[in-house]
């Protein structure tokens, strides 16, 4: 520890007052030159926290905005670069990803399928052939160099089984990736059966040197040179970014497929009132903002979501335990999460991290939940309740006096 | 009244998750129950070494159970195509993936291919279809939903742990039950360059920017959104508020209509 030695003739020369016949000093007056560390100004730094537009008194401790105000205004912003993208026209080989991508949006584990695939193409020159239908700019981001489409239309995963065999046969892929969900291992599982070749099920890790898979009940793990035909674990691989690819279409003719032994199939969307709330696809949240239950309850129905709701709510009795969101209740796994009157305390938030999108309506701006949500609302939740279900109410009138419309126009068609 | 279908459900050598000692597994027991509930004459089917445990499965519904020895390095795929070949069930249930191999979930697909039937994966309910020779599947998809499907029988069927719980097991049942040993047919495992060592558990993957960093940052990381800050609409009237949720609702795919 060592600090600037003092010089006390340097000191007291800074007190120098200028202009007069003899030297005088002011002692009592801050130094002319700016040495040392300026004084601190309490009352200014507190006008600066005050976060301005809010009618209670708010302070920014942060000193965002502060730092805002004083930065110089001459410096101009930086142009934001966009991803740098890469074009690929010469593949050495094709490595072909095969995402369930339901309703043509990939999940996150298709993000994941196809940064594994990445990883692989990258390694030895080759490009990234995705096979399945989704918007050509969300495959780009995700990193796919080639998108072809199997004709494949409604549930016939034998049919699917097939296309993909013989895009096996027609071009150059050396790996296949499926991800280990319901329908992509069922699919693997049909095309190895199919085309004889070995299976590597579920990699947990994934290398372009080597892959490993857990086996035998989870007691020994099965290691290897990635092979042509595998299936990728949830969480196992990070998702690509950072670079664009081109997602460009691939002409290729597929054989005739025979129709499958499945003779109809019929989807029938799950009950939301009776979806554990771990598995529910849309959770409608109430927090401590919401004072009427019954209008709540209504939103929920209207919507076609599953109720949950706070820890404080849940301990105050409105609602039952079992739709807890949060680190002590349920960590869901919902596409989205719409937070009526919830701050978002971190356990709140730790039990919404995994939903895809966030929807929140609050009064206070600066909650948690705000700052995480895609669409936020500072107002009442208790306001917004009633315009929604009058709004929802609104439009499932239209629809009825519509499909009546069509109803009466079809019935006279037919007397015609 | 039609007569009752044959149907055939594989067992494997199952083992308990947490202490790993032999048991029946849970969704073959659940297919045993959907099997009884068509009101089916069911056959268990086993291809594998000597165990006293497969025997379990009579305990749970299971009248009948064909054992077929075989070795410890064989591969069971060839003894089950030859049995089902005698048995000519109009139906045969597996579970989703079968214990005590490589876990691979490899075998129904493998056996339906051999015996050319189709492969209709995960259901959680059967009935009988209209016409005969026809079944109702019901397929547990994910996050609740279901699929109806009808299939042509003969057919090969995966039960989803979303079926219906087994019977308890019942001590009675499981001596009345009849255990026929055949031999099964050696077929050694082809060899395949895979290097096998003690299972290791891998780490999940994390937010990249939250590894190695302090625990409030972790925390940040877990409960931020992983696509930046979104739109905020300031003291809104509740009408407008109410048409761009629904709007953005509409727009991210999970408002019907």
């Amino acid at each position: 520890m060592s600090r600037l030695r003092r010089d006390p003739r340097s000191e007291r020369s800074r007190h120098r007052v200028e202009g007069a016949a003899r030297p005088r000093f002011d002692l009592a007056a801050a130094p002319s030159g700016l040495h040392g560390r300026a004084r601190r100004d309490p009352r200014a730094e507190f006008r600066l926290a005050q976060v301005p537009g809010t009618a209670r008194l708010r302070l920014d401790r942060t000193q965002r905005v502060a730092a805002l105000d004083l930065a110089p205004a001459a410096r101009a912003p930086e142009p934001q670069a966009g991803p740098r993208l890469v074009a690929i026209p010469e593949p050495a080989f094709l490595v072909a990803a095969v995402p369930d991508a339901p309703g043509g949006r990939l999940t996150p584990h298709d993000r994941q399928l196809l940064g594994a695939a990445r990883l692989l193409a990258d390694a030895g020159g080759g490009a990234v052939l995705v096979l399945a239908g989704a918007p050509a700019d969300e495959l780009a981001r995700a990193g796919a160099d080639r998108v072809l489409a199997l004709p494949v239309t409604g549930y016939d995963p034998e049919a699917r089984a097939m296309a993909l065999q013989a895009v096996l046969a027609g071009l150059d892929i050396r790996h296949v990736l499926l991800p280990e969900s319901p329908e992509g291992g069922d699919l693997a599982r049909r095309l190895a059966a199919l085309t004889g070749e070995p299976l590597f099920a579920g990699a947990e890790s994934l290398t372009a040197r080597a892959v490993t898979r857990p086996a035998a009940g989870r007691r020994t793990e099965q290691r290897m040179v990635p092979p042509r035909l595998l299936t990728l674990a949830a969480d196992a691989a990070a998702a690509h970014a950072g670079t664009l690819h081109e997602a460009l279409e691939v002409a290729f003719a597929f054989p005739p497929l025979p129709p499958g032994a499945i003779l109809s199939a019929d989807d029938v969307p799950a009950d939301p009132s009776r979806v554990p709330l771990a598995e529910a696809d849309f959770v409608v949240s109430a927090g401590n903002g919401i004072t009427d239950f019954a209008s709540f309850h209504d939103l929920v129905e209207a919507l076609h979501a599953t109720p949950g709701a706070s820890r404080v709510v849940c301990d105050a009795g409105l609602m039952p335990r079992a739709a807890q969101v949060g680190a002590s209740g349920t960590v869901l796994e919902a596409r989205c999460y719409f937070a009526l009157g919830i701050a978002g305390a971190p356990q709140h938030l730790q039990g919404v991290a995994r939903c895809e999108h966030v929807v929140a309506v609050n009064t206070d701006l600066h909650a948690a939940m705000i700052e995480r949500a895609g669409l936020a609302v500072v107002a009442d939740a208790q306001k917004v309740m009633p315009a929604l279900l009058s709004l929802l109410a609104e439009k499932a009138a239209d629809a009825e006096t519509h499909d009546a419309g069509a109803g009466e126009s079809e019935a006279e068609a037919v007397d015609a | 009244m039609r007569e009752p279908m044959n149907v055939a459900v594989l067992l494997s050598a199952g083992h308990h998750p947490v202490s790993g000692r032999a048991c029946p597994v849970p969704v073959e027991m659940q297919a045993i129950g959907l099997g009884n509930a068509l009101g089916a004459e069911m056959t268990g089917l086993h291809a594998g070494p000597a165990s006293e445990t497969i025997a379990d499965a009579l305990g749970h519904g299971l009248a009948r159970l064909v054992h077929l020895k075989i070795g410890e390095a064989d591969d069971p795929l060839a003894s089950l195509i030859a049995a089902l070949g005698t048995e000519k069930s109009a139906l045969v249930l597996a579970g989703r993936v079968g214990q005590g191999g490589e876990d691979s979930g490899l075998l129904p697909y493998a056996l339906a291919r051999a015996l050319g039937l189709p492969v209709v994966p995960d259901a959680s309910a059967l009935r009988e279809g209209p016409e005969p020779s026809t079944l109702l599947v019901e397929q547990a998809l994910p996050r609740g939903a279901r699929r109806r499907l009808m299939v042509r029988l003969p057919a090969l069927v995966t039960v989803h742990p979303a079926a219906p719980a087994p019977l308890p097991f019942a001590y009675a049942a499981r001596r009345r039950g009849v255990v026929e040993e055949r031999a099964g047919i050696a077929s050694p495992r082809g060899e395949r360059a895979i290097e096998e060592r003690a299972y290791r558990p891998r780490p999940k993957l994390i937010a990249k920017s939250a590894a190695g960093a302090s625990a409030a940052e972790r925390l940040k990381a877990a409960t931020e959104a992983a696509s930046g800050g979104g739109r905020v609409l300031v003291d809104p009237p509740p009408e407008e508020a109410a048409r761009e949720i629904l709007a953005h609702l509409r727009d991210i795919g999970v408002l019907r209509g």
